[in-house]
C-alpha cells in the first residue's frame, strides 16, 4: 500500500483537478448544517472536515430517484444513465465507507438493483480518519475502526498543515497517478504520526458498549416488557431511519405529471411509520410505536447478523444525536442486555 | 442489467364477478404484451398495477399449466385494488413477477393432498387444485376444504360445483351461518377440518385464509396427527418492491415477497412475529 502526503495547501488543486472528469461530493456546511452534498464551488470554499456529515447514502441511495417515466401512452422510459459522471465522494468517514458494504448486499445480491449499482460501482470513496471521534461515536463497538480502511480507495489522516494519504484500491492509485505532481512520498515519521493518531483515536472512543452474546439473547427476548419502557418517549418520527447510513427502507409512489404523463420513484421510508406496513384491510403487524422500535432495535442487531453476519449499525451514533427526545440507543442496548 | 422494477403490459381478456357486497372480489383473466412468458409457479405473486396508481401484490391464480394468460382475484379494498375493480376487458394494466417461492408441488408428487381455504384464501390455492388436476396421477387422494360467511362471499362458484361432481378429488364446502338453499357443511373451517378428518398418513396439507382461520386449522391439523412439517401456508403482508429490498414485508428477518409467501409451519413456528 503507498502511503503519500497531500499538503492542505493542495487539496483544492487536487479537487480541481478531479473536477472536469467526477461529480465530486463533499460534506458543505450551509446554515449551521453540515450535508453530503455536490460540491461544485471548490474554487472558493473547502469540505466541512470538522463535523459529522450528513446522510452520506444519498450519494448511492438517493432520498428521491426516478425508477422511471411514462408517457400519455403509457410508453415507460427509463432514466438515460449515460453520460453521468463516475461520483467522487470526498471527506467520507470510515463508519460511513463501511455503511455500504453493508447495503452491498441487500441492493446487489439476488436480485440486484440497477440503480444502485450503477453508482456503487462506480463511485470512488476518499475518507476522513477520525483522529477525535465524535460525542456519540461507537463504530469501535460493532466491529468499526475511527481509522478504519473498509470500502475506501483513498484514506486521509489530518497532520496538521498536511494529509497523509493511504492508497487501498486501483481506483486510489488512479486518481493519485493522474494527480501525482501533489503528492509526495510519506516520510517515516509522518508515517509514525498517523499510526499514533490511530492508536490514540481507538482509545478516545468516548462511548461503547459490549455487545458479545447479544444477538443469542435477542433470540428470546421478543415478548419482554424491555420495549414497551424504551418505547415510551419515542415519538416515532423516524429521524433515527433518515439520518442512518445503514437503512436502506424505501416506499414506491406514482407521481401524475401534466398532460397525462407520470413518473414511478422510489422515496425513503422508514419502519416507525404506521403506514409502512399498514395493510389495505387495516390490519397492522406492527401497530405501535412498542413493535415498530423493537423491530429497528431487531433488524439492526438480530435479523441482520442471521442474514448476512454482521450487526446492521456502524456505530457512527447519529441516531443518538439527532433523536429530539433523547433516545438513546447504546442505552437501550444496555438495557437489553442487563434485562433479566 | 436487467430493471426489475419496470413492469410489462398487460390486456385484461375477461373479468368475472366472484362475490359482491363491501368488499367485492372479481377474476381477472389478463394476457401479457408482446409475448411474454411469466413461467410462474403454483403460489407465487406477481406485482399487478395501474401507471398513475401503484402496485398490488397479488398471488396468482391460474396454474402454470394454464399457458398464455394469468388470472388474479382481487378483493376492491385498497387505493390499487380500487381502481383495478373499475377496469374494464381490453384495458391495459401492468404486471411484473413472478415473485416468492411457490409451493415446492414437485416434492409432493405420490402425496395425498388436502387444500383448506377461508374466503378469497382460496386464491394462492387454486393454481394447486389445477396443477393436480393436469397431473392427476403423481399425486393420491385429494381434498378442497373450502368455506366463507356465506355462499355469495364462495369465490370460484361454478368451478368447485363442477369439480364436486368427480370421482377423483372430493370437494368440501362449507359457509359460516346457514342458509335456505345450503345443503352442505354450515361452521368455520376449522371445524368442517375436524369433522372431515384427513388422514395425515403420507399427506401434504396446504392452508390460506384470514389469519384467525389458519391458526385455528393448523391448531386441528396438528390435533389430527398432522406433523409441522406435512403443513404448508401462505402469508400476506404489505409490500412495493417485491424482492427483497423495500424492507416492510419482513418477518423476523424473512421477506414473504422472496423468501415466502410460502412457508412450512416448522420454520413459521419459530418466528417471533407469527
Amino acid at each position: 500500500m503507498d502511503m503519500l502526503i497531500l499538503k492542505k495547501d493542495s487539496l483544492k488543486d487536487f479537487l480541481s483537478a478531479l473536477s472536469p472528469d467526477y461529480a465530486l461530493w463533499a460534506p458543505v456546511e450551509k446554515d449551521g448544517n453540515t450535508l453530503f452534498q455536490p460540491f461544485v464551488d471548490w474554487q472558493n470554499t473547502l469540505p466541512d472536515l470538522t463535523h459529522q456529515a450528513a446522510i452520506i447514502k444519498q450519494t448511492i441511495f438517493p432520498q428521491t430517484e426516478l425508477l422511471f417515466s411514462f408517457d400519455q401512452n403509457d410508453q415507460m422510459q427509463e432514466p438515460e444513465s449515460g453520460g453521468a459522471k463516475q461520483n467522487i465522494l470526498f471527506g467520507v468517514r470510515p463508519c460511513d465507507a463501511r455503511s455500504f458494504s453493508l447495503l452491498d448486499p441487500v441492493f446487489k445480491g439476488d436480485i440486484p438493483d440497477p440503480y444502485y449499482c450503477a453508482r456503487r460501482n462506480s463511485a470512488i470513496l476518499i475518507g476522513i480518519a477520525c483522529t477525535e471521534p465524535f460525542a456519540n461515536c461507537f463504530c469501535t463497538s460493532v466491529g468499526g475502526s475511527p481509522c478504519g480502511q473498509e470500502g475506501l480507495d483513498l484514506l486521509c489522516t489530518d497532520l496538521g498543515d498536511r494529509y497523509l494519504v493511504a492508497v487501498l484500491s486501483e481506483k486510489g492509485t488512479e486518481l493519485t497517478n493522474k494527480t501525482s505532481s501533489l503528492f509526495l512520498p510519506a516520510p517515516a515519521e509522518d508515517l509514525k504520526q498517523g499510526a499514533d493518531l490511530a492508536q490514540h483515536a481507538a482509545r478516545s472512543m468516548k462511548r461503547q458498549v459490549d455487545l458479545e452474546g447479544l444477538t443469542e439473547k435477542l433470540s428470546k427476548m421478543f415478548e419482554h416488557p424491555v420495549w414497551k419502557k424504551m418505547t415510551l418517549k419515542c415519538i416515532g418520527c423516524g429521524i433515527c431511519t433518515y439520518t442512518c447510513p445503514t437503512c436502506y427502507c424505501f416506499d414506491i409512489q406514482d407521481e401524475p405529471l401534466a398532460k397525462k404523463r407520470g413518473r414511478r420513484v422510489r422515496l425513503w421510508d422508514s419502519c416507525m411509520y404506521k403506514e409502512y406496513t399498514l395493510h389495505a384491510s387495516g390490519h397492522n403487524p406492527r401497530p405501535t410505536r412498542v413493535e415498530r422500535l423493537k423491530n429497528r432495535m431487531y433488524h439492526k442487531f438480530k435479523f441482520n447478523v442471521d442474514s448476512y453476519g454482521t450487526f446492521g449499525c456502524v456505530g457512527c451514533g447519529r441516531c443518538i444525536t439527532l433523536c429530539p427526545v433523547n433516545e438513546d440507543l447504546i442505552d437501550n442496548l444496555v438495557a437489553v442486555k442487563g434485562a433479566a | 442489467m436487467m430493471n426489475p422494477y419496470l413492469p410489462v403490459k398487460a390486456t385484461i381478456a375477461e373479468i368475472r364477478e366472484e362475490t359482491g357486497g363491501a368488499r367485492p372480489i372479481k377474476t381477472f383473466r389478463v394476457v401479457p404484451q408482446n409475448g411474454h412468458a411469466f413461467n410462474q409457479k403454483p403460489g407465487q405473486c406477481a406485482m399487478v398495477g395501474i401507471l398513475r396508481v401503484g402496485e398490488s401484490m397479488i398471488s396468482i391464480s391460474s396454474a402454470p399449466t394454464q399457458k398464455g394468460y394469468l388470472e388474479f382475484s382481487i378483493m376492491k379494498l385498497g387505493k390499487v385494488t380500487s381502481a383495478l375493480h373499475a377496469y374494464e376487458v381490453g384495458e391495459t394494466i401492468t404486471i411484473r413477477g413472478p415473485y416468492g417461492n411457490g409451493f415446492p408441488i414437485a416434492e409432493w408428487k405420490g402425496k395425498n393432498i388436502v387444500t383448506i381455504g377461508g374466503g378469497i384464501g382460496q386464491a394462492p390455492l387454486r393454481p394447486i387444485v389445477q396443477y393436480i388436476l393436469d397431473n392427476r396421477d403423481d399425486f393420491g387422494q385429494f381434498d378442497i376444504i373450502y368455506g366463507a360467511r356465506s355462499a355469495s362471499d364462495l369465490c370460484y362458484k361454478a368451478e368447485l360445483f363442477e369439480l364436486e361432481k368427480r370421482d377423483d378429488l372430493k370437494v368440501h364446502l362449507s359457509i359460516d351461518m346457514a342458509e335456505p338453499d345450503w345443503k352442505r357443511f354450515v361452521g368455520f373451517v376449522p371445524n368442517n377440518v375436524l369433522r372431515i378428518k384427513p388422514s395425515p398418513e403420507n399427506t401434504i396439507a396446504i392452508t390460506c385464509g384470514p389469519p384467525v382461520m389458519i391458526k385455528y386449522v393448523i391448531h386441528n391439523l396438528l390435533e389430527l396427527g398432522f406433523s409441522e412439517q406435512q403443513i404448508f401456508t401462505t402469508l400476506e403482508n404489505r409490500m412495493k418492491c417485491g424482492i427483497g429490498k423495500c424492507g416492510r414485508c419482513n418477518v423476523a428477518n424473512l421477506y414473504v415477497c422472496k423468501d415466502g409467501p410460502v412457508f412450512n409451519y416448522a420454520t413459521l413456528k419459530g418466528l417471533p412475529e407469527f
